[in-house]
């Protein structure tokens, strides 16, 4: 009957408690002065979560390859996007 | 396999059916990154020319009630996702618990982000509408501000697609229209809910902790 098998509750659960810590030691982080590496801070712990959801919330683990292929294409992009807009910022300024 | 799912006439099977229901919202979501990438690069060029005065007006924001935000709209995903869980598992009574839950937290979510427009306004921080913001940096954080409203407010909007969606799906599986075989639109309200909270994920540290110390 059951013909799509679905992971254990405390998967989910251990995700999000993952997720909770993270956004406390992303909010931690902002209140020590580390300069430079308090943006590198919050951008790799939020890159973290996303992964973090679109891995075991999303199903990209257990799901079709063309399925991850699609959603890396959006990322692909997105740094193409903003990567190349930078290089050009960097010549200019 | 006897199926209670009706296959339109292009698929061969249930299977495939549901195959080109996943990829087709994932290259709607590949768009939606894209949508608003845009609006991060603006962000992120603008903070290039205006450093000081991203940290000035960052200040300005709310952080406790942005956090919470944040916690609010994680634990969202855990409900939505058990929501999917319970669906295919065919447990239907969890499964209009858990979307009920989801849209419970999504409320609140927006009331909360509510709340912080209306000290936005009272603050005198809202480009356009009212703005009072007056120092060394005030042009800036005038930028900082039109885009702290344009991108939280693009992503209230998804948010409340987001409700009419989770809401429509706790009403249509009261009505039992999902079955262990059958829970395509579940799924695919649930990727874009998931989707939505990922766009919050990057919002939350650009604009409330880019100086907090």
């Amino acid at each position: 009957m059951i013909a799509h098998p679905v992971p254990p509750v405390r998967t989910y659960v251990a995700v999000w408690i993952a997720l909770i810590a993270l956004l406390l030691v992303t909010l931690g982080s902002a209140f020590v002065p580390l300069g430079a590496l308090n943006p590198a801070i919050n951008f790799a712990i939020a890159t973290a979560k996303a992964l973090l959801v679109t891995w075991f919330f999303m199903h990209l683990r257990s799901g079709h390859a063309m399925l991850r292929i699609t959603a890396a294409a959006g990322f692909f992009w997105l740094a193409i996007l903003i990567g190349l807009s930078m290089t050009d910022f960097a010549v200019r300024y | 396999m006897t199926s209670s799912v009706i296959v339109a006439r292009q698929f061969d099977d249930s299977d495939q059916q549901r195959q080109a229901a996943d990829l087709g919202i994932w290259v709607f979501l590949a768009s939606e990154i894209l949508f608003f990438g845009v609006l991060f690069l603006a962000y992120t060029v603008t903070r290039l020319h205006h450093p000081e005065a991203f940290a000035t007006a960052s200040r300005q924001t709310d952080v406790a009630l942005g956090s919470i935000n944040t916690g609010v709209l994680l634990t969202s995903s855990l409900t939505m996702a058990l929501a999917v869980r319970a669906t295919k598992l065919g447990v239907r009574r969890a499964a209009i618990v858990f979307l009920c839950a989801t849209a419970m937290l999504g409320l609140v979510f927006v009331a909360i982000k509510g709340t912080e427009y209306r000290h936005d306004y009272v603050a005198g921080l809202v480009p356009g509408l009212r703005f009072s913001f007056a120092g060394p940096h005030a042009g800036g954080v005038e930028l900082f501000f039109g885009l702290y409203f344009l991108m939280t407010g693009v992503h209230v909007l998804h948010m409340l697609v987001g409700l009419g969606v989770v809401g429509t799906l706790a009403m249509r599986a009261a009505r039992k229209a999902f079955t262990p075989e059958y829970f395509t639109p579940v799924e695919l309200g649930g990727l874009y809910w998931h989707l939505v909270d990922i766009v919050w994920i990057f919002l939350y540290p650009l604009l409330y902790l880019v100086s907090r110390t």
